[in-house]
């Protein structure tokens, strides 16, 4: 009990009546105006749909998560979204491991209200079979450094979040239909959540009986301000939630100038979540095309590079990037059946050559040997007659090192023939030149 | 168990050292007398940091490792700045960002008797010296100097406090004076107690000012001396307009 009070947080006499008194001539204790934000700072993760946002000294990190469940019986197509905040002990002395606590309780409330009750995610997209499969999205809020004003801090960080997010394309299949097939994100394009608007939370603070206004309340001004309001409003200016929790009334005209205040704030707000995000976006996608080429050179296929060099101009075109992405998805469907059939074709074009080998052990072989013995010279006519058309495929394939590669590969197995022919015959002519000769 | 010291030991001092860094090797420093600080650990023949910090050394030899916290472990003859969290008969139970609450005897004041037992609400800020730090028992503090005379300790009044590192408050406190306060002194008149608990308390006439000398020494702390005054410099001009 005595660690725990030596643990606390304390407020000392000094700083709330300063606090007071400074706002009194509207000075605040970190320099700011009475409306004026701190700093924002968005940082992404290096998987899909992770943040941390930096609001001044607040540090709130975001996780998004997605898992397959069975929908709720009242919404066969619809699928879930849920809040879950952790606030670490880290972050504030006064905040205990294990059950959350009251204010932990209040955060996720009012962010799932600005979220889900305001439909800024769609559920119905994440709908696989109704009635049976419907993905269900976690949001897990982690307080990693309490600077004040928790709520807008973790209302940010879960939108960037769930912008970020990205889940697994699937498709419903098999024989009855109601199979379904997750895709890995190397088959097919993982894809993003699908966001309305983005409803965005702003805290204000009341000082002196709610005659003095403060938005975005320091770690210090939550602690000496007698209530809080928090607005959720979007850019077009809706109202999504509002939160006014503590004793202290409020009057209606101050309300209503919270909700002025709010709604200029917020496209401000959703620019600089926007584009943060559409940077991470270009990063992600920039990184992707670095990938592939290595892939393209080793798999050798010229169609396929076409349509990554395609792929990338349309990331960088961001507002049509979905458009583009499923264009893309179709492209790159038709290049892998054709490629699939070359690579047939290339299997027997070079069964051709091996054939002629003659250590190889095919089945094959033989029987050519066999042919060979009993009719040297047409045969060999036929092989290059094979070689040639062999080169054509390969030159259609678009492969020119490997068409180099095969073709000398032809060269020598063929010169190598032609060699034993000529030392049989030239072993046999003798002989009968000899004999005449005798 | 005792690595080798591959570096000689004086090429350490001012370079950033890590818990478990053997700083010094006795055995070929004999007949030499170190004073080691806070931070340095003795094992047989070796001298090991286990703090994270500068390494430093003071002539003719002292050594201690120099770092900055949050926390705060309190040491006798330190001035920290207290908050009173209770009062009981014999004791002001006060926070001074230690591990445990220290305790302020009711009669550690310049002539204090039990009949002249001052009055402190909670939350009112103190300017301590620390006494005692026995393990296994709280901190005792007192709000005289070494010869019984109230010389500045006690409360005090408005202002405002903020809680800093332990590393920002030892530079705010060093000499030559911290060419932050040095700056902002030149220009504007102000007070400040500085307690090595990572407490700085400023005082002004004008609450303008104050908060512009917290927020100046906040954003000192990473800052090199030149950086320090280019920073109070634009700060001033700025408010001059």
């Amino acid at each position: 009990m005595e660690g725990r009070l030596a643990n606390m947080w304390r407020l000392t006499v000094n700083e709330s009546k300063f606090v007071e008194t400074a706002l009194q001539s509207e000075l605040r204790v970190d320099g700011r105006g009475l409306y004026d934000y701190r700093k924002l700072t968005i940082k992404f993760g290096k998987e899909y749909g992770s943040s941390e946002v930096q609001l001044g000294q607040t540090h709130v990190m975001g996780f998004v998560t997605a898992q397959m469940v069975q929908p709720y019986k009242d919404r066969p197509n619809e699928g879930s979204l849920s809040i879950f905040t952790e606030f670490s002990p880290m972050a504030d002395p006064s905040f205990e491991p294990g059950r959350p606590g009251e204010s932990a309780v209040e955060l996720g409330r009012i962010i799932d209200r600005g979220l889900r009750e305001s439909r800024a995610v769609d559920t119905e997209s994440l709908c696989i079979l109704a009635g049976k499969m419907v993905w269900s999205v976690r949001i897990d809020l982690h307080i990693l450094d309490n600077g004040g004003n928790l709520v807008d801090a973790a209302n940010i960080a879960a939108l960037a979040a769930l912008m970020t997010f990205r889940r697994p394309d699937c498709t419903v299949g098999g024989e009855n239909g109601q199979e379904v097939i997750i895709h890995p994100p190397e088959e097919r394009e993982p894809l993003p959540l699908i966001i309305h608007h983005l409803p965005i939370a702003f805290t204000f603070g009341f000082f002196n009986k709610g005659n003095i206004v403060v938005m975005d309340p320091t770690y210090v001004e939550e602690a000496v301000m007698c209530g809080r309001m928090t607005v959720t409003v979007n850019a077009n200016g809706d109202i999504c939630a509002i939160q006014k929790p503590g004793e202290e009334g409020v009057n209606q005209s101050v309300i209503l100038h919270c909700l002025r205040l709010a709604s200029s704030r917020a496209a401000a707000t959703t620019k600089i979540i926007r584009e943060e995000v559409e940077a991470y976006n270009r990063e992600r996608s920039l990184q992707k095309v670095k990938r592939h080429p290595t892939l393209a050179k080793s798999e050798v296929s010229g169609p396929t590079v076409a349509v990554k060099e395609e792929y990338r101009k349309s990331s960088d075109q961001e507002k049509a990037a979905e458009i583009s992405r499923e264009h893309v998805e179709r492209l790159k469907l038709s290049p892998e059946e054709l490629r699939s059939s070359k690579e047939q074709e290339a299997t027997n074009f070079k069964g051709g050559p091996s054939n002629w080998d003659p250590y190889s052990e095919a089945m094959d072989v033989d029987s050519l040997k066999v042919s060979l013995a009993s009719e040297g010279d047409s045969i060999t006519k036929s092989s290059s007659k094979k070689k040639t058309n062999g080169s054509g495929n390969a030159q259609k394939d678009g492969g020119e090192i490997s068409v180099e590669e095969v073709t000398g590969d032809l060269g020598k197995k063929d010169t190598k023939h032609k060699d034993g022919e000529m030392t049989l015959k030239d072993a046999v002519k003798p002989k009968k030149k000899r004999k005449n000769k005798t | 168990m005792a690595a080798k010291v591959s570096v000689s030991p004086t090429s350490l001092i001012d370079q950033i050292v890590v818990p478990g860094d053997v700083v010094l090797d006795l055995s070929n420093m004999t007949n030499q007398t170190i004073k080691l600080g806070s931070g340095l650990h003795q094992d047989n023949d070796v001298i090991s940091a286990m703090r994270a910090g500068k390494l430093s050394f003071c002539k003719p030899n002292k050594y201690w490792v120099e770092s900055s916290h949050k926390r705060y472990i309190p040491r006798p003859e330190d001035h920290v700045l207290g908050i009173v969290v209770d009062s009981k008969t014999d004791n002001f139970w006060v926070d001074i960002k230690g591990p445990q609450l220290a305790l302020l005897p009711v009669l550690a004041f310049e002539g204090g008797t039990q009949r002249n037992i001052p009055k402190f609400e909670v939350g009112t800020l103190l300017y301590l010296r620390v006494v005692k730090t026995n393990t296994g028992m709280n901190p005792e503090l007192s709000c005289t100097d070494a010869s019984g005379k109230a010389a500045l300790f006690g409360p005090l009044r408005d202002g405002f406090m903020l809680e800093t590192s332990t590393g920002l408050s030892r530079m705010l406190l060093s000499s030559p004076t911290c060419p932050v306060i040095e700056a902002l002194g030149k220009k504007l008149s102000f007070e400040i107690a500085v307690g090595l608990n990572g407490r700085v308390w400023v005082n002004s006439a004008a609450p303008r000012t104050v908060i512009i000398v917290a927020n100046a020494m906040m954003n000192s702390e990473s800052l090199s001396v030149t950086q320090q005054r280019i920073m109070v410099e634009k700060l001033l001009a700025k408010i001059s307009d």
